[in-house]
C-alpha cells in the first residue's frame, strides 16, 4: 500500500497554516472587503498583538491566546480611535485614496520602528503547554485495506503517519472559531447586518436613521480586535520580530481578494488554498520560495479574476 | 521658463553644488560626498515616485523593488564583466564580450532599462484595476522580486555580494576619486529626473496624467488613453528608480537583498514628495533635500532607527495636517497674503516659517540626542528643547496657515529656542550657537511690527509707510 505521506503531510500542514491565515485575514476582510478602508497597517496591529502576548507571557506566564482574549477590548478601542482619525482626516474630505494609503503606510512603519526601538530586532517567542508536542495520526494497514487512524502522542517513534503539531493545530482551531463566530455575528445580529449593509449602500443606511459612520467605526474596531487574536496565534506558531508583519501584507490581501472581498467563507477557502500551495512549495522546493508563491498568487489573482472566488 | 533654459540653469546649479562639495570634502575623507550621494539618490527616487504617485495619483509602495532591481542588474553585470568568457558562449558572446567591463554610466542605463521593463510588466498586470489594487500589488512585487534575488545563486543570494570600489577615475581632464565620480553621476541623474518631471508637467502627457488623477472615468470617457498613459508613467518612474539604485553596489561596496529591498527606501520615496508637495517638480526636490539632510544628521547624532521614526511620524503628521505639502502650503499662503504679487512681507514671513520649521526639527533631533546621551542637566535641557521644537513646528504651521495665533505662538517658540541656545552656550557651545539667538531675535522683532499684526487679523494689503 503506497500512501505518499509526504504529500499527505504537506496537505495537512497547509490546512493548518490556512486556518491561521484565515485569522490573520479576517480583519482585512472586514476593513478592506466591507468598509473599503485600505488598512495596510493591519499586519502592524497583528505584530503589536504578538508582542503584547509575549510581554504578558514572559512576565505573568499567562497563556498567549487567553491574553489576546483579555486585551481584545483594548484593540477594539484602538481600532475605533484609528478609524475616527482616518474618517476625520481623509474620508470626510474625500481624499482617502492616495493620502489615506500613505497614512496607513506611515502607521505601519511607525509601529514597526517603535517596536524595534523598544524590543530590538531579536526574535521573541512564548511558552505554552501546547507548543512542544505533536499528535500523530498513523495509518495501520488492515488486511481489508481499510485505514484506521490511531492517535499517538509520542512523536519520536518512526512510525509513518500524519503529524499534527499542536503548535499549528491550536491556532488553526482558534482561528476557525473566530471566523465562525464573526460569521454568526455578521449574519444573525442587527449590528452585523448593519455592517454588511454599510458595505452595500451607506446612503440607504442613513435613510433608515442608522449612522453609517458609527457602524463603520464599530466594524473597524472589530477588525482591529481580531488582530489581537491573530497576533497571539502568530507568536504561538513562530518566533516574532517587528518586521515579520511585512510578509503578511501580500498574503492577507491575496487571500482577501481571492476570497471575494468581504466574504468570510470565501476568506477561509482562499486561506486554506494559499496555505496548501505554500506548504507544497515549502515541502518540494524549499521554504525560501514560499513568500514568492503567495505574492505571485496575488498578482495572478489580480490579473485574472479580481472579483475573487466568492466575489460579489 | 523654457525647458531648455531650465535644463541649463539646473546644470549650472548642479555644477556649483559639485564644485562646493569638492571644496568642502577635501578635509573630511569624503564624508560629505557619501552623505550627499544619499540625499541626491533620494532626490531621484522621490521625483521618480512623484511621476506616478503625484501626477497620476497611483501609490507605489514598491520603490525598493525597482531600486534593488537596478542595483542587482549592476551586480550581475559586474560579475559578468569580471569573467565574461566563463558565463557567455556561442555567437552572442562574440558580440558581448568586447563590451565588458562596462562603464558606470552604461550600467546605470542598463539598470534603468531592467527596472523600466519591470514597471511596464507591473503596470500591465494591475493597472486595469482600481488604484488600491495597484498599491497592494506593488507591495507584493517587492517581496516576489526579493525572493527571486534571495534564491538567485549568481548574485550570491541572501549572503550578499561584495564589490571593491575602483580607486580613481578620470572624467575628461580631471581625475576624481570614485565616490566623487558617483556623486557627480547621481547629480546628473537628479538634474535629468527633475528636467523630465518638469517636462511632463507642462506637456500633454502631464495634463493627461492630471486628468487620470482627478477623475479616471471622466478622462477615459473623454478620450484620454488612460491605460497607455499609466503604462508610460510606470515605465518611466520604474526606470528612474532603477537608475537611482544602479550605483548602490559601488557606493556601498556590499549589497544584500533584505537591506536593498528594505522598507526605508519605500517610505522615504513616499514621504518626501508627500511632505514637499506632490503637484510640482519642486515638491519632491524640497522634500528630499530637507528629509535626506535631516536623516543624515539624525543618523550621525542619534541612530539610524530613530531617523526612520522621524520620517514616519512626519509623513503621518503631514498627510493629516498639511496634505498639500510644503510647496502647497507656501502657494496657499502667497495666494492669501499677497494675492497680486509676492511682496517683501510675505517673503519674510515665509523665511521665518521655514526657519521655524527647520529649527524645530533640528531642535527635536538634538534634544533626543541630549536625552539619550547627556548627563541629568543636559537631559532636562533636552526635554525642554523637545517641547520648544514641537512649538516651533506648530508655530510655522500657524504662520503659513495665517492663523490668528500664529505670530504669538511663534514668539513663544522663538523665546524658548533662545533660552535653549543660551543654556547650551552656558554648558559650553561654539561660535555657531550664536545663530539660534540672532535669527530668532530678529524674527521676534519682525513679528511685532504693525504690518504683520494686521495681516494676521485678516487684512491682506500692506499698509503704506
Amino acid at each position: 500500500m503506497s500512501l505518499d505521506y509526504l504529500l499527505l503531510n504537506a496537505i495537512v500542514a497547509g490546512l493548518l497554516l490556512g486556518g491561521f491565515y484565515a485569522a490573520v485575514t479576517v480583519g482585512i476582510s472586514i476593513s478592506f472587503g466591507m468598509l473599503d478602508v485600505v488598512n495596510i497597517a493591519h499586519p502592524a496591529f497583528i505584530i503589536l498583538g504578538s508582542y503584547i502576548a509575549y510581554i504578558v507571557n514572559s512576565t505573568l506566564g499567562l497563556d498567549p491566546i487567553l491574553t489576546a482574549i483579555i486585551v481584545l477590548p483594548a484593540f477594539y478601542l484602538l481600532g475605533q480611535g484609528v478609524y475616527q482619525v482616518f474618517y476625520l482626516s481623509f474620508e470626510k474630505r474625500g481624499e482617502e485614496a492616495l493620502r489615506g494609503l500613505a497614512f496607513f503606510f506611515g502607521l505601519l512603519f511607525v509601529t514597526e520602528v517603535v517596536l524595534i526601538l523598544v524590543f530590538g530586532v531579536d526574535y521573541r517567542y512564548v511558552q505554552a503547554s501546547y507548543i512542544g508536542p505533536t499528535w500523530r495520526i498513523g495509518f495501520v494497514d488492515l488486511p481489508s485495506g481499510m485505514l484506521v487512524p490511531c492517535l499517538a502522542l509520542d512523536a519520536s517513534q518512526p512510525c509513518r503517519g500524519i503529524d499534527l503539531p499542536l503548535r499549528m493545530l491550536v491556532p488553526c482551531v482558534v482561528a476557525l472559531l473566530l471566523v465562525a463566530s464573526l460569521h454568526l455575528v455578521l449574519t444573525r445580529t442587527f449590528l452585523g447586518r448593519a455592517i454588511m449593509a454599510v458595505a452595500q449602500d451607506q446612503q440607504a443606511l442613513r435613510l433608515l436613521s442608522v449612522d453609517p459612520i458609527r457602524i463603520k467605526r464599530i466594524a473597524f474596531g472589530i477588525s482591529i480586535g481580531t488582530a489581537a487574536l491573530a497576533g497571539a496565534c502568530l507568536i504561538v506558531i513562530q518566533p516574532v520580530e517587528p518586521s515579520v508583519g511585512r510578509e503578511f501584507i501580500g498574503r492577507i490581501f491575496a487571500i482577501c481578494v481571492l476570497g471575494g472581498m468581504g466574504s468570510l467563507p470565501g476568506t477561509v477557502i482562499a486561506a486554506m488554498l494559499l496555505g496548501i500551495i505554500e506548504s507544497f512549495t515549502a515541502t518540494y522546493y524549499g521554504p525560501s520560495w514560499a513568500p514568492a508563491v503567495a505574492f505571485g498568487f496575488l498578482l495572478i489573482t489580480l490579473a485574472v479574476r479580481p472579483a475573487g472566488l466568492l466575489g460579489r | 521658463m523654457r525647458s531648455a533654459t531650465f535644463l541649463s540653469a539646473a546644470l549650472a546649479v548642479a555644477a556649483a553644488v559639485f564644485a562646493l562639495a569638492l571644496l568642502a570634502a577635501r578635509n573630511d575623507y569624503g564624508y560629505l560626498m557619501f552623505a550627499g550621494f544619499v540625499v541626491l539618490q533620494y532626490v531621484v527616487l522621490a521625483t521618480a515616485w512623484n511621476i506616478l504617485g503625484g501626477y497620476c495619483g497611483y501609490v507605489n509602495f514598491g520603490t525598493s523593488a525597482f531600486f534593488a532591481m537596478g542595483a542587482y542588474t549592476v551586480v550581475a553585470l559586474h560579475k559578468l564583466g569580471g569573467n565574461p568568457g566563463r558565463y557567455l558562449s556561442g555567437t552572442l558572446a562574440e558580440f558581448l564580450i568586447p563590451l565588458f567591463p562596462l562603464s558606470m554610466p552604461s550600467m546605470i542605463l542598463a539598470g534603468g532599462v531592467v527596472s523600466g521593463i519591470v514597471g511596464l510588466g507591473m503596470g500591465y498586470l494591475t493597472l486595469r484595476l482600481r488604484g488600491v489594487f495597484f498599491a497592494i500589488a506593488t507591495l507584493a512585487l517587492a517581496v516576489v522580486l526579493q525572493t527571486l534575488v534571495i534564491n538567485w545563486d549568481f548574485v550570491d543570494g541572501s549572503r550578499g555580494v561584495s564589490i571593491i570600489r575602483p580607486g580613481r577615475v578620470s572624467v575628461g581632464p580631471v581625475s576624481l576619486s570614485y565616490i566623487e565620480y558617483l556623486f557627480l553621476l547621481m547629480l546628473v541623474l537628479a538634474v535629468l529626473a527633475l528636467w523630465i518631471a518638469r517636462l511632463i508637467e507642462r506637456s500633454r502627457l502631464g495634463f493627461g496624467f492630471a486628468s487620470i488623477r482627478d477623475d479616471e472615468l471622466a478622462a477615459e470617457a473623454s478620450g484620454v488613453p488612460t491605460l497607455r498613459l499609466k503604462l508610460i508613467a510606470t515605465t518611466l518612474s520604474g526606470a528612474l528608480m532603477g537608475m537611482a539604485g544602479a550605483p548602490l553596489p559601488y557606493y556601498a561596496g556590499y549589497v544584500e537583498p533584505s537591506a536593498t529591498f528594505g522598507l526605508p527606501y519605500a517610505v522615504n520615496s513616499i514621504a518626501m514628495p508627500m511632505i514637499g508637495g506632490t503637484t510640482t517638480w519642486a515638491g519632491p526636490l524640497i522634500g528630499a533635500v530637507l528629509l535626506g539632510t535631516l536623516q543624515q544628521i539624525a543618523t550621525v547624532t542619534i541612530s539610524s532607527v530613530v531617523n526612520l521614526l522621524i520620517v514616519g511620524l512626519l509623513l503621518v503628521v503631514f498627510v493629516i495636517a498639511a496634505p498639500v505639502g510644503i510647496v502647497g502650503l507656501i502657494q496657499e499662503f502667497l495666494r492669501a497674503a499677497a494675492p497680486t504679487r509676492a511682496n517683501l512681507r510675505s517673503i519674510a514671513l515665509i523665511a521665518i516659517a521655514s526657519y521655524c520649521f527647520i529649527a524645530g526639527i533640528l531642535g527635536i533631533i538634538f534634544s533626543v540626542q541630549a536625552i539619550q546621551a547627556g548627563s541629568a542637566a543636559v537631559a532636562w535641557l533636552g526635554v525642554f528643547g523637545l517641547s520648544a521644537g514641537a512649538l516651533c513646528l506648530a508655530a510655522s504651521y500657524g504662520l503659513l496657515k495665517l492663523q490668528a495665533w500664529g505670530p504669538s505662538l511663534a514668539t513663544v517658540a522663538f523665546v524658548s529656542a533662545v533660552l535653549v541656545a543660551l543654556a547650551q552656550i552656558w554648558l559650553g557651545g561654539g561660535f555657531f550657537q550664536a545663530i539660534p539667538i540672532v535669527v530668532p531675535a530678529i524674527a521676534i522683532w519682525y513679528l511685532q511690527t504693525r504690518d504683520v499684526k494686521l495681516l494676521y487679523r485678516g487684512c491682506t494689503q500692506p499698509v503704506a509707510a
